[in-house]
């Protein structure tokens, strides 16, 4: 029981103390037992103040303080090194908000504003008297990271992680890196392709001693929290001999006398490819792979390339790392069977489809055999859902869908683009790139989500009809040879991973980080870091931003080898624990384990993973879970205060 | 309903438009426009059209003439797509739809066409009077003046003004008419009350007569007030003086064309020198501004542009010429000039009048009186 509590009202200018009468407060909190000073400021966070307040901690002896001003979330901080610095342990301090609760919520009824204050600086007082002092928690730390997807986020994360000095373990799912970005051929905005920048990525990957990059690998399991996760990592064999060098005559042989043929999904299913593949001559690694789930095994390509080994097995390794940041990207959203015609009429395709036919095409722009000239693009399919899941804007693909319709005319001649927009998002310094598509003579329409354009097929002519908003609502068509369905980004169906590591998910499916502003590329589990697409729609040079963001956060976290975590923890009365594993089952960070003490087994937490949400509190039947800072003397001498 | 046709912006490309396809659909044109209102706003809606492509919409709208190019719209425009050139080029164009012959769209669309047109007329011209001309005598009449009319007898000139008069009143009002259809007849679902025709058809005078919604160029948008500016004195000046002269040498030539040399304030002399003046001035100004190009308007020039006011200008100093030349005994200058001033004169006409610039002078009032039709019409429903 503290004995010696100082208390302090704040009036923030007059933000508070216009409603709330604080010298009352303060006459109030005086009168309660173990108090011994109560005074009122100007502004409790002002330099002078704290000042003012590590005096009295060291001159009075306070053995407790309560600072009554704004939300916690603003100062909590800012009074605890008050504490620290005056010498007191900072969970010997309370911050009570008197301005969010009361002046502000009470504005219109400044006499219950004071009664509500006085009452919850009470609780206060109440609950400062029964803290106790804890001790900093510190856990040794792995400095390395494991980087999950080597798209352009994973690979630059990587290399700048390295560069910092921290162990990479880079894994990637596909045998061949670059994630999407390796799709696209020519990038907006600076017209680089794709592939030569993964190939410099991949270059700079390949020089760091630090970066271990496997391909072909996905994480089977994880345990352990932030500082040490250890985990395990499976790779599928390429089935054809590292050491090959990669002879692209050789290789394109080996493919032509593969039997196999399926669905090329690096093209989006608009060709077939072999089971031994390799998706462009400059793919890297530069080892072509086989795609054993389709591969028959009949030998054929091992007759003219004898680096295929079929043998290859299934391989494990275990590493130990600190933290874990997720890079593993986005999907195209698939468009429903009819929506806009989709899979009913032939010439409707995506815009992830739309951009390879324009890189595979040779001369002539055909698609199933057929001239295009008109090309009719359908904005926002499957992003901005007004009934749809699909809220969100997908940011990428109003400049993607320009870039393309420049780089089609660029290419073809005699081509005409019409735009069926919602409104153009071409934004920042990609707004040239509209105007570049306006100037070369592109149409823009515009129509509301209530009433969307439509796609039909009369007498084997497709037309595209929409309500033009920029030309009074008129309904306007045009006979279309092609329509691309400009496709947003989804979240990537990987279940496997994100509920290994319970990552949390928004309500737009996509990884959720703690903060939109103020912690991006942190998710509430401690060492789980994301950055990229798998965050929400991003162009490269966001989802870089991102990844360098992360990487920044994921050294600073670990290269002291030392991690500092809130002491504030569940604490397991072993005692009175009996193992039922109720609270174990409702932890959402896999915090408590099952452990045996003096042959009885019992709940024990992983202070690494414990975030002091206290929701194994409630569920336990025999009261054997406390939470430091929050204990239940503590809670109890609140509502008491509260109540009276 | 509406099909894109996104071939329009080349072919209207050909009539003068600039880079309208950059048009992001802002609206501050038409906010900016001190001629454009509730009932007839313009000139956005005329750039999406053009964009899009919708000739039928364009050639039944009459907006394109109810801007005098006053400017302030390409001043304004963000993306710099020129609205006001936008609708110069659609009155260019429109001349040339509104023209049933076809031969309107051949002398805006093809240079070839443009001054092989002119130099035939002119050879026509030429050739009768090498062959048909009268004595080319060196007596002089009583006053010392070249006797013109015996070299060119005003009746015979006359009978070939009718002529051609008639020819450019038949295709005129052959092509108003195919204006109206045009305009008035593709209003479909609009019953337009017969008496309209009438109650309105001051406002067609009016129009004719003043030019007055170019004097609301350049005014504050509040005030939409006639305010006294250059450009549209000038031009009125240009027009009345082009009328007057017109008239004396079509329907009273004999009395124009005279051989007597009478006192200055002769009502033949002060109203020809009313109209050289007026012309002279307006043909050096409009030369002037278009070489400038300080105004938006006189920004960009057509070829036609160029060939009306050449032709004018040619048509202007030979007249002037012919008139000095005899009033000063000078016979043999005068007959050359003459038939150089008539070879000006007869393709400005023909050409300018019923298929090109020039007839604007018409479209523009008789625009002015179908919008006010069908702004009356739909008022009254
Ligand atoms: C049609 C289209 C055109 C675009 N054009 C441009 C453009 O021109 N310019 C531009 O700036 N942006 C463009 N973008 C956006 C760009 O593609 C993305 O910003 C970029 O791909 C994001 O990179 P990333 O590394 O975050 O994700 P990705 O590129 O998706 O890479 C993720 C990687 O993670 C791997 N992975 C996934 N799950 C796992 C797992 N469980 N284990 C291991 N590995 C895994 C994947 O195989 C993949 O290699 C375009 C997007 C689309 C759809
Ligand atoms: S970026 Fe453009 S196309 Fe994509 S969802 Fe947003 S508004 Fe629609
Ligand atoms: S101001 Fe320019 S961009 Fe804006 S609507 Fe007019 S023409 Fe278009």
């Amino acid at each position: 029981m503290k004995q010696k509590i100082g208390v302090y009202i704040c009036q923030c200018g007059s933000n508070i103390s216009d409603y709330v009468n604080v010298e009352e407060v303060a006459a109030q909190a005086e009168k309660i037992e173990g108090v011994a000073l109560a005074k009122t400021t100007m502004f409790a966070c002002a330099d002078s103040t704290q000042k003012e307040i590590e005096e009295d901690i060291k001159s009075r002896q306070l053995d407790a303080i309560v600072v009554a001003s704004c939300s916690p979330k603003l100062h909590l901080f800012t009074f605890r090194n008050v504490a620290i610095r005056a010498g007191l342990n900072p969970f010997n301090y309370v911050q009570v908000n008197v301005r969010e609760q009361c002046s502000w919520a009470h504005s219109n009824n400044p006499k219950q504003a004071t009664e509500k204050a006085i009452h919850l600086v009470i609780a206060g007082i109440e609950r400062v008297k029964h803290s106790k002092a804890l001790p900093a928690i510190k856990i040794s730390a792995d400095n390395a990271v494991l980087v999950v997807g080597a798209g352009v986020s994973g690979m630059r994360a990587a290399i700048e992680l390295a560069k910092m000095g921290t162990e990479v373990v880079l894994i990637e799912k596909n045998h061949f890196v670059g994630g999407r970005v390796s799709q696209w051929n020519k990038l907006f905005i600076t017209d680089e392709t794709g592939q030569e920048v993964v190939a410099r990525l991949y270059q700079e990957v390949k020089n760091h001693n630090k970066i271990k990059l496997f391909t072909g690998t996905e994480l089977i399991s994880k345990s352990g929290g932030v500082g040490n996760f250890d985990i395990q990592i499976q790779f599928t064999p390429r089935y054809v001999l590292t050491t090959c060098k990669p002879d692209w005559e050789k290789i394109q042989k080996a493919i032509s006398l593969c039997p196999i043929e399926v669905d090329d999904d690096f093209n989006f299913g608009l060709t077939k490819r072999k089971a031994i593949y390799k998706n462009f001559p400059s793919e890297l690694p530069h080892i072509p792979a086989i795609d054993i789930v389709n591969c028959n095994k009949c030998g054929e390509c091992v007759k003219v390339c004898e680096e295929v080994d079929l043998e290859q097995q299934v391989e494990k390794l275990n590493f130990r790392v600190g933290a874990i940041l997720l890079t593993t990207g986005a999907d195209s959203y698939e468009p429903k069977k009819g929506e806009f015609a989709y899979q009913e009429i032939d010439n409707v395709i995506t815009l992830q489809q739309f951009k390879r036919l324009i890189e595979i095409s040779g001369k002539e722009l055909l698609y199933h055999g057929k001239k295009i000239r008109n090309i009719a693009f359908i904005y926002c399919v499957g992003s901005r859902q007004q009934d749809g899941e699909n809220k969100y804007c997908s940011r990428y693909c109003c400049t993607s869908v320009i870039h393309s319709a420049i780089l089609v005319k660029e290419k073809y001649e005699g081509i005409f683009n019409f735009h069926f927009t919602r409104g153009v998002r071409t934004y920042g310094k990609q707004e040239i790139l509209y105007n570049k598509a306006a100037k070369q003579g592109d149409i823009f329409l515009q129509s509301f989500e209530d009433s969307p354009t439509e796609v039909t097929s009369e007498n084997g002519k497709t037309i595209v009809k929409i309500n033009d908003i920029l030309t009074a609502n008129m309904e306007i068509e045009v006979e279309a040879d092609l329509v691309v369905l400009v496709t947003g980004m989804v979240p990537r169906e990987n279940t496997a991973i994100s509920s290994l590591l319970k990552i949390p998910i928004g309500r737009d499916k996509f990884y959720n980080e703690v903060h939109p502003k103020l912690r991006p590329v942190e998710t509430v589990i401690d060492g789980i870091l994301i950055a990229g697409t798998c965050q929400s729609p991003k162009t490269i040079m966001e989802s870089v931003n991102s990844a360098l963001s992360a990487a920044a956060k994921a050294n600073s976290l670990l290269r002291t080898g030392e991690i500092e975590l809130e002491p504030t923890l569940a604490v397991i009365d072993k005692e009175t624990c009996d193992w039922c594993d109720a609270c174990a089952a409702v932890c959402p960070y896999d915090a408590i384990e099952k452990s045996e003490v003096n042959g009885k087994f019992v709940a024990q937490i992983a202070k690494a993973n414990c975030k002091g949400c206290g929701m194994c509190l409630p569920v336990c039947p025999v009261n054997a879970i406390q939470l430091d800072g929050y204990t239940d003397v503590e809670m109890e001498g609140m509502i008491s205060a509260l109540v009276s | 309903m509406a099909t894109i046709n996104p071939g329009f912006a080349t072919e209207l490309k050909k009539y003068g438009a600039l880079d309208f396809n950059k048009c992001y659909n802002c609206g501050n044109c038409t906010a900016v426009c001190s001629l454009s209102t509730g009932d007839n706003s313009f000139p956005r809606e005329m750039i999406r059209f053009s964009v899009l492509g919708l000739e039928r919409e364009i050639q039944k709208s009459t907006t394109p003439w109810l801007c005098y190019y006053c400017g302030e719209c390409s001043a304004t425009c963000p993306q710099q797509t020129d609205p006001g050139e936008l609708m110069m080029s659609l009155r260019r164009y429109l001349t040339s739809k509104y023209d049933w012959t076809g031969l309107g769209a051949k002398l805006y669309t093809s240079k070839l066409w443009e001054f092989g047109t002119i130099a035939f007329l002119a050879l026509v011209v030429l050739f009768l009077f090498v062959f048909f001309h009268g004595p080319m005598t060196n007596e002089l009449t009583a006053d010392g003046g070249v006797m013109l009319n015996t070299f060119a007898p005003w009746q015979q000139i006359e009978i070939g003004d009718l002529l051609m008069g008639g020819f450019l009143a038949f295709f005129l009002m052959s092509n108003i008419f195919n204006m109206y259809l045009k305009i008035i007849g593709s209003q479909k679902d609009l019953k337009i009350p017969f008496k309209l025709y009438f109650s309105e058809f001051w406002k067609l005078i009016v129009h004719f007569g003043t030019q007055r919604e170019f004097s609301k160029c350049d005014t504050k948008l509040e005030q939409k007030k006639p305010a006294l500016n250059t450009y549209w004195v000038v031009h009125w000046f240009l027009m009345s003086s082009y009328v007057i002269m017109f008239v004396m040498i079509v329907a009273f030539l004999g009395w124009f064309q005279t051989d007597n040399i009478y006192a200055w304030f002769h009502p033949q002399r002060i109203l020809g020198y009313y109209a050289t003046v007026g012309l002279t001035i307006g043909i050096v100004y409009f030369f002037v501004q278009r070489i400038k190009k300080s105004a938006q308007k006189s920004k960009h020039s057509h070829v036609t542009d160029w060939t009306f006011l050449v032709l004018l200008f040619l048509t202007t100093i030979s007249g002037i010429l012919v008139h000095v030349f005899r009033l000063n005994g000078m016979p043999q200058p005068t007959y050359y000039m003459y038939v150089f001033h008539l070879m000006a004169l007869v393709p400005m006409l023909m050409i300018e009048v019923p298929f090109s610039k020039w007839s604007h002078l018409a479209y523009r009032p008789f625009a002015i009186y179908f919008n006010k039709i069908i702004v009356a019409a739909k008022k009254s429903k």
